[in-house]
């Protein structure tokens, strides 16, 4: 199928443009020079995010985020994303991030029109234990998909630099405008030094609600 | 006396003429081996380097010259910097990643990643 040349280059612009997502880890980007590759698949957003870190502490790229609320049709918002690293906090066995991050786009399907996804985060973590809070406003022409999220966990035990480390996350996230609008993810993550791998159920034991949820990080 | 005297020397010559260089640091921040991957990849790419070793649990980076290769510690800060990282202290030692890494084992069993 062949897209008309305004729209093909509406996409392609949209696409070189929002990017960020809300990755599930500390790291919204990689080192100074490298690109990281971030996706989330669950019931209610998916998304996927590319950005490349040209120094430490700033990262630009594309990002895809697909959103419905209960029986209603998805809404897909494609765009460019910046990521800063507002703070780092390097202690001796712990580091702290503040991150501003935000998206400009284009949405489309059920909310059409010019998207902007502007976020904080603010996360802390030792070798065994891991807090985050985040909000990130998702908002479009009469579309709000606004979000909180707090993560909390710990890892089973502590690992080296060439070994798997597997942690246990508990994420509550609300959602406006979803049904449920509170999402309650209990998760086993694996860190690794070549990847992160997120393993979730979204509210558990609540009928229409439970849902799996995969997220996953590469660095190159 | 003469014998064991030249025995001396020549073992100084020979030690000095192999000695190994080994620039080590303390990092903070260095809590996770995905995040920590920066860290090792940019070590691996310089010319410089012999052998290289992250330990997450002692914070110890360190990386092993060739023979007859210079780095400044400088040089050697940044690359951990500019992995996100901040180093607490560095030093030269006159041990291989091997040796470092049998140190840190006998200090402490099962801590110690493998060398790069």
């Amino acid at each position: 199928m062949r897209m008309p040349p305004t729209l093909a280059c509406r996409t392609v612009v949209a696409s070189l443009c929002l990017f960020q997502i809300h990755a599930e880890a500390a790291a919204l980007m990689g080192f100074a020079d490298s690109a990281m590759l971030m996706t989330e698949v669950g019931r209610y957003n998916q998304e996927w995010m590319l950005n490349y870190a040209p120094t430490v502490g700033h990262a630009i790229g594309i990002e895809q985020m697909r959103m419905s609320a209960k029986g209603e049709a998805a809404t897909t918002i494609t765009g460019v994303n910046y990521t800063g690293l507002i703070k780092r906090w390097n202690g001796r066995s712990t580091q702290a991030n503040l991150w501003l991050n935000g998206g400009l786009g284009e949405a489309r399907g059920l909310h059409e029109g010019f998207a902007y996804t502007p976020g904080v985060q603010f996360d802390i973590e030792s070798t065994r234990l891991y807090f985050l809070a985040k909000t990130r406003m998702i908002r479009a022409p009469e579309m709000r998909y606004d979000t909180t999220a707090i993560q909390a966990g710990f890892s089973f035990y502590e690992a080296s630099y060439e070994e798997t480390q597997p942690w246990l996350v508990l994420e509550l996230k609300s959602m406006r405008n979803t049904d449920p609008s509170l999402q309650i993810t209990p998760a086993l993550r694996f860190i690794n030094k070549t990847y992160f791998l997120e393993l979730g159920i979204t509210n558990p034991g609540q009928g229409e609600g439970f849902a799996p949820r995969i997220n996953a990080m590469f660095v190159f | 006396m003469k014998k064991l005297c030249l025995f001396v020397l020549f073992h100084l010559c020979i030690s000095s003429a192999f000695a190994v260089t080994t620039i080590k640091a303390e990092v903070n921040g260095m809590v996770c081996a995905f995040c920590a991957k920066g860290i090792e990849k940019k070590l691996n790419a310089l010319p410089q380097r012999q052998q290289s070793l992250v330990d997450l649990k002692s914070r110890v980076v360190a990386l092993q010259l060739k023979e007859g290769q210079t780095l400044t510690d400088q040089a050697f800060v940044q690359v951990i910097t500019e992995a996100g990282y901040s180093v607490e202290h560095v030093q030269r030692v006159n041990q291989s990643i091997e040796a470092i890494q049998a140190a840190m084992k006998q200090a402490a069993p099962a801590t110690t990643g493998g060398p790069q």
